[in-house]
């Protein structure tokens, strides 16, 4: 009887041996797989993230005026657009966000470049993208402008200035109407005012969601209305940061060639203008510069600096 | 007595026995973690490689465009790199640490060429323009014209070079 029920034990044993372990194996392995497909959607969503960014190195233009180009990505995508402006250049920051199994996946990995600006709503949503750059020049060159947007959006610009109108036509990009609009676009006015983007091209200005981003050229025009006024006010500072130093290299690169009979009458201005790039806090702070750089760019004429 | 002991070991051997499965169990799933998670590793790290080298060819072709290296108007040459602005970048070159994601940059003259590296106090009778301390290791790289200002009898002229840009990712 004793060897009976010992036997017994033994086997009850052997089955409660293998139960608990076989629970905890797949209990292990279900908490494995879960935690290797989340770590692959990050690590995927960030080598996304940075493939566009590495991707967005051709759009340097050298004297082109604006180019245009279209990003596919294989699954419903959200693309992030962060700015800070830490240290000497600030960073962008790219986020990617894509649809699986018909939920957004929660990435906290951020990419940074130093030297991209892009300019686009808080996140844009699709699977095709297109992205045109154009170069931003204040007195000199500061950088390429990158105005990233959704295909799914449709941006419809009307009775723009000519030269726009034009340049906008020979980018070819799909999203963007000059006549017959299709519904839901996004309306950007020249004349009229009450659109979703008006733009007072003589004064400067744009107005989005009722929010006043103030530009100069034509390229902080664009940038004005394809962003959301957070991003747009970061990038803005991110390219005074940028100028600040470049100023500075003009600068010293003035110092190397004032020898040599060339572009020593700007020193003292660039120091000047280096300054005045750092009092600049937002768009609204533009025009206190814009009398340096118009004097700049008439004195760099003889022996050109830039 | 004999016989009564000999259950009490046979139960022993099962807990041991158990014990060992139990150690077993949990080693093999440790051995598997650890397998899985360097492939997770190294796939991310080969990704991030790729990713790098992608940055530096793309970079190569395009950095001879970037406000600190090209020409802008001041050559008539245009599509040029303005090597005076180099080397006031190169006395800058700390606030541009990472900022074109890249290890190192260098511009090399290819004729004549030499290995005289530049400084302030030596340009521009030198050969190399390092951007960054330290070696070229994985290199891409591309040409392009060098130009500067140099003057004759008090009025200044543009001197262009062939030059080679050298973009490192390592």
């Amino acid at each position: 009887m004793i060897i009976k029920s010992k036997k017994g034990l033994e086997a009850q044993f052997a089955w409660l041996f293998a139960i608990i372990v076989g629970i905890f194996i797949l209990v292990l392995t279900f908490f494995i797989v879960a935690r290797i497909t989340q770590t692959e959607q990050v690590a995927l969503d960030a080598s996304t993230a940075k493939e566009i960014g590495v991707l967005l190195n051709p759009l340097e233009t050298g004297f082109e005026t604006a180019k245009t180009t279209s990003i596919i990505l294989p699954s419903e995508t959200r693309i992030y657009n962060k700015c800070n402006n830490e240290e000497y250049f600030g960073r962008q920051i790219i986020k990617l966000s894509q649809k699986s199994f018909n939920k957004w996946t929660d990435t906290n990995l951020d990419v940074g470049f130093s030297n991209k600006y892009i300019f686009s709503d808080e996140f844009e949503e699709g699977k095709k993208f297109f992205i045109f750059s154009k170069p931003f020049e204040f007195p000199f060159k500061i950088s390429d402008l990158i105005y990233l947007s959704s295909s799914d959006k449709k941006y419809c610009f009307d009775d723009a200035p000519k030269e726009i109108s034009e340049e906008l036509e020979n980018l070819n990009q799909e999203n963007i109407f000059m006549e017959e609009c299709p519904e839901n676009s996004i309306k950007v006015c020249f004349t009229e005012t009450g659109c979703d983007v008006d733009v007072l091209y003589e004064q400067k200005y744009a107005i989005k969601n009722s929010e006043r981003l103030d530009f100069e050229t034509d390229s902080l025009m664009y940038a004005a209305i394809f962003s959301d006024s957070e991003v747009y006010e970061c990038q803005v500072k991110r390219l005074m940061q940028r100028g600040e130093q470049l100023a500075l290299l003009y600068k010293d690169k003035a110092e190397i060639t004032a020898g040599k009979g060339c572009g020593g009458n700007l020193i003292s201005d660039l120091t000047f203008l280096n300054g005045v790039f750092d009092e600049v806090k937002d768009s609204g702070d533009l025009r206190f510069v814009e009398g340096s750089v118009n004097d700049m760019q008439s004195k760099n004429k003889l022996c050109r600096l830039w | 007595m004999k016989i009564r002991k000999l259950p009490q070991k046979k139960g022993q051997l099962k807990i041991q026995q158990m014990a060992f499965m139990l150690i077993a169990v949990t080693l093999f799933f440790v051995l598997v973690g650890m397998f899985f998670l360097t492939i997770q590793v190294s796939k991310i790290r080969k990704t991030a490689e790729v990713l790098e080298e992608k940055n530096a060819l793309l970079l190569v072709t395009k950095l001879a465009n970037s406000p600190e290296f090209s020409c802008d108007g001041s050559f008539r040459t245009g599509n040029c790199i303005d090597a005076d602005k180099v080397m006031a970048l190169k006395n800058n070159a700390k606030k541009y640490e990472d900022f074109w994601g890249v290890s190192n940059i260098q511009i090399r003259k290819i004729y004549p060429a030499g290995i005289k590296e530049c400084n302030i106090g030596n340009y521009p009778n030198c050969d190399i323009i390092k951007i960054y301390d330290g070696e070229i290791t994985e290199e891409y790289s591309n040409f392009v014209s060098l130009c500067r200002k140099e003057s004759f009898e008090g009025s200044s002229y543009n001197k262009c070079e062939l030059g080679r840009l050298m973009v490192s990712y390592g």
